[in-house]
């Protein structure tokens, strides 16, 4: 029995600092352990069950250490260098979770809102180059052209007097896409999957809904229409 | 959107990971988060679980095989965790106050890093209003002793006494007991 130690116990808890050890005997043990589930199931944005990133900049830090068997950064001006290391990892997680969210940006959501639809699915190659797909004449408003660079086929057209392009090559499974004029729509002759000329997933028989299609850069100069491909394999770009 | 039609430099080329870590920044980067708040779950506050944490990684990533999957390391994380706490306790109180116990779940998930919230409401359900409104006001919104007297209606003296009896009571049905 040590009543003090169990109070003196518990109000550390409650306040948030570490706990005194003694000795609890079995009650006082069970009485202990409720504490701390009390506090365990705290919620909310304040409480301490997450780690702070501090402690987690700094644990990464000893555990470089360890791993490497020498500290990453030395540190001769001690409170500059450590926050220095904080700002460097938090922008390395940073990057991490940017990545990741490309990463799904580019798996794609059918929630996902058209804009970033746009920006995040554009095709867009290491290394490619401006490349013939029609003459503006070729492509009045309204009209779905089809064009075959061997690397990339897709269809242009012309929305507002600018063009755009989209792939022509199903999401789903990669099979060509037809243009559908009296209905304008594109088809896959795959699994019925319909895209809109702007390559939005119209309908499909999937159990998930396949990407929409990716768009090509695309320009418009000197009375051509260009589009921004890979060079076809073994020709020069 | 003119930026937009403009070649960007390509990204880094990165090989997938064949359901493993590609190093040990990456095993520590994926399962801190969780393994903290599997010890702070077990310790109820901030300092022994960063230290216990500190603990668990630095023994366990050394001799870690990066070939091992990603559920093999977070097993192996699970059971480092449970060891230092084990120990912890045998170093501090004597005895062991609480344990990380064999589940079924991935050690990543809310049912393997904590059931505190789940066996705290059936506690506090089953305790008298004024005993349940005492340990909610201290251990779950942090209110001061104070604050709580002034809240209940009652001294300061006679709201520790009510936290005291409270507490005992919450004990004896967290352990199975009836009230």
């Amino acid at each position: 029995m040590n009543a003090r130690g169990l109070r003196r116990y518990v109000d550390d808890l409650l306040r948030g600092r570490r706990p005194k050890a003694f000795a609890p005997d079995d009650f006082e043990a069970a009485q202990i352990r409720t504490a701390i589930e009390l506090r365990a199931a705290r919620q909310g944005p304040d409480v301490e069950n997450a780690p702070r990133p501090e402690f987690l900049t700094d644990l990464h830090r000893r555990l470089a250490e360890q791993m490497n068997g020498a500290p990453p950064e030395p540190a001769p001006k001690q409170s500059t260098t450590r926050r220095q290391v904080i700002v460097g990892t938090s922008a390395a997680a940073a990057a991490a979770v940017t990545a990741v969210s490309i990463d799904r940006a580019l798996i794609g959501s059918p929630t996902e809102g058209p804009v970033s639809d746009v920006a995040a699915r554009q095709l867009t190659p290491n290394d490619g180059s401006w490349q013939r797909v029609a003459a503006s004449s070729d492509v009045p408003d309204g009209r779905m052209h089809p064009f075959d660079l061997g690397s990339v086929t897709g269809f242009v057209r012309r929305v507002d007097g600018k063009p755009q392009a989209i792939s022509g090559v199903c999401t789903h499974q990669g099979c060509r896409l037809w243009f559908d004029a009296p209905d304008d729509t594109l088809r896959c002759p795959c699994h019925t999957t319909s895209f809109s000329p702007s390559g939005q997933v119209l309908t499909h028989q999937l159990p998930i809904a396949p990407k929409p299609l990716p768009s090509i850069m695309v320009r418009e100069v000197n009375g051509v229409i260009e589009v921004f491909a890979p060079p076809r394999q073994g020709e020069p770009a | 959107m003119a930026a937009q039609n403009e070649p960007v430099g390509p990204r880094p080329l990165r090989a997938v990971p064949d359901d493993g870590y590609p190093n040990w920044e990456a095993v520590y980067r994926d399962n801190a988060a969780w393994v903290y708040r599997t010890l702070f779950a077990r310790v109820g506050n901030r300092a022994d679980a960063e230290d216990l944490t500190a603990e668990v990684f630095l023994a366990a990533l050394r001799p870690l095989r990066l070939s091992a999957s990603v559920g093999e390391v977070r097993a192996y994380l699970r059971v480092t965790a449970r060891t230092v706490l084990a120990a912890h306790w045998r170093e501090t109180m004597g005895r062991e106050i609480t344990s990380i116990d064999d589940i079924e779940q991935p050690p990543d998930s809310e049912e393997a890093i904590s059931t505190a919230p789940q066996r705290v409401a059936h506690v506090l359900d089953s305790l008298p209003d004024r005993y349940r409104q005492i340990l909610e006001m201290r251990f779950l919104q942090g209110n001061s002793i104070k604050e709580s007297a002034v809240e209940l209606g009652i001294s300061v003296a006679n709201a520790k006494v009510l936290q005291h009896r409270a507490l005992r009571l919450a004990a004896q049905v967290n352990e199975g007991g009836q009230p």
